[in-house]
C-alpha cells in the first residue's frame, strides 16, 4: 500500500511537471511559427521592392529618350526657320 | 558622340563657339536662296538620324550622318549641322549647351571635308559615285571620332587612350554609315541625280 502511494505521488509529480512544461513548449512553438511567418512576409516584401525599383529604373531610362512630341517639334523648328529664310531670300531677289 | 557640359575647359568651349560661329557665318554666305528647301530637308534628316538606333551586339549605336550631309549640301552643311545640333541639344538633351561650339566643330568639319572630297572625286560613273559616297560617310564619322578625342584631350585626357577608345566604339557606326551613305547615293542617282551635284565653291555664289 505504501509502495503504491509512493508510486502514485511520483506519477502525479511527473504529470504535474509535464503539464507545467507544456505551455512553455507551446509558447516556444508559437514564437518560432510567428518568426517564420514574418520572415516569409519580409522576403516577399523585399522581392516586391526590388521589382518596383527595377521598374523605376526602366521608367527613368524611358524618360531620357526623346518622345514623338520632341521629334515633331524639332522638325517643325527646322522647316519653319528655313521657310522664313527662304521667304526673306525670295523677297531680297525681287 | 556628344560632349556634355563641364567636360571641356572654358577656353576650349569659348574657342569652339568662336570658330564654329565664324564657320556658320561663312556657311550662310555660301548658301543660295534656291537651295534652302534642300538644306531644310537634309537638316531634318540629320536631326532625326540620331534617333535611329542600330542594335549592334550588346550595345546599340545611332547614326550621325555628317558625311552624307556634307556630300549633299557642300558648304551649307555646316549651317545644317549647326541647326540640327542646337535643336538636338535643346529638345533631346544630347550634349551640353556650353559644348555646342565644340560639338559643332566635331561634326561640321568632317562634313565640310566630306563635301569637298565628294565634289572633287565623285566623277561621272555610278559605281564611283557610290564608292566615294560610302568613303565620305565612313571617313567623316571616323574623323569625328578623332576630333572628339582631340577635344577631350584638352579636358586633361590622354590622347592615344581616348582616340583608341573612341575609334573602337565607332567602328560599327563607321561601317553602318558607309553602307547607309552608299545606299542613299545610289538611290539618289536613280531618283534625283541633280541633288548630288552640289558645288563646293569657296567663292561667293551669284
Amino acid at each position: 500500500m505504501k509502495k503504491f502511494r509512493r508510486g502514485a505521488v511520483v506519477v502525479l509529480l511527473a504529470v504535474g511537471l509535464i503539464i507545467s512544461a507544456l505551455p512553455a513548449a507551446a509558447e516556444e512553438n508559437g514564437c518560432s511559427q510567428a518568426v517564420r511567418v514574418i520572415e516569409k512576409q519580409q522576403g516577399k516584401a523585399s522581392r516586391d521592392m526590388r521589382k518596383i525599383q527595377r521598374e523605376i529604373a526602366a521608367l527613368r531610362a524611358d524618360l531620357d529618350k526623346p518622345g514623338l512630341s520632341e521629334v515633331l517639334g524639332g522638325l517643325g523648328y527646322i522647316f519653319g526657320l528655313f521657310g522664313v529664310a527662304a521667304y526673306v531670300a525670295s523677297r531680297r531677289k525681287d | 558622340m556628344h560632349i556634355s557640359d563641364g567636360v571641356l575647359p572654358t577656353a576650349v568651349s569659348v574657342g569652339g563657339y568662336l570658330i564654329s560661329g565664324l564657320l556658320v557665318a561663312w556657311s550662310v554666305r555660301r548658301t543660295r536662296g534656291d537651295d534652302l528647301p534642300k538644306i531644310a530637308v537634309v537638316s531634318a534628316a540629320f536631326f532625326v538620324a540620331s534617333l535611329i538606333h542600330v542594335p549592334f551586339g550588346p550595345t546599340s549605336v545611332h547614326l550621325l550622318i555628317p558625311g552624307l550631309v556634307g556630300a549633299l549640301l557642300g558648304p551649307s552643311a555646316f549651317l545644317a549641322i549647326g541647326l540640327g545640333l542646337v535643336l538636338q541639344c535643346l529638345l533631346f538633351q544630347f550634349g551640353g549647351l556650353t559644348a555646342i561650339g565644340a560639338n559643332l566643330l566635331m561634326m561640321g568639319l568632317p562634313a565640310l571635308l566630306a563635301g569637298w572630297v565628294f565634289y572633287h572625286f565623285k566623277g561621272r560613273k555610278r559605281r564611283q559615285r557610290i564608292l566615294v559616297g560610302a568613303l565620305c560617310g565612313g571617313g567623316a564619322t571616323a574623323l569625328s571620332a578623332v576630333l572628339l578625342a582631340l577635344l577631350l584631350v584638352s579636358g586633361g585626357e590622354d590622347f592615344w587612350g581616348v582616340a583608341k577608345l573612341a575609334l573602337a566604339a565607332h567602328v560599327p557606326v563607321v561601317l553602318i554609315e558607309a553602307a547607309v551613305s552608299a545606299m542613299i547615293v545610289s538611290f539618289l542617282i536613280k531618283v534625283k541625280p541633280e541633288m548630288l551635284d552640289t558645288p563646293f565653291a569657296f567663292k561667293k555664289p551669284t
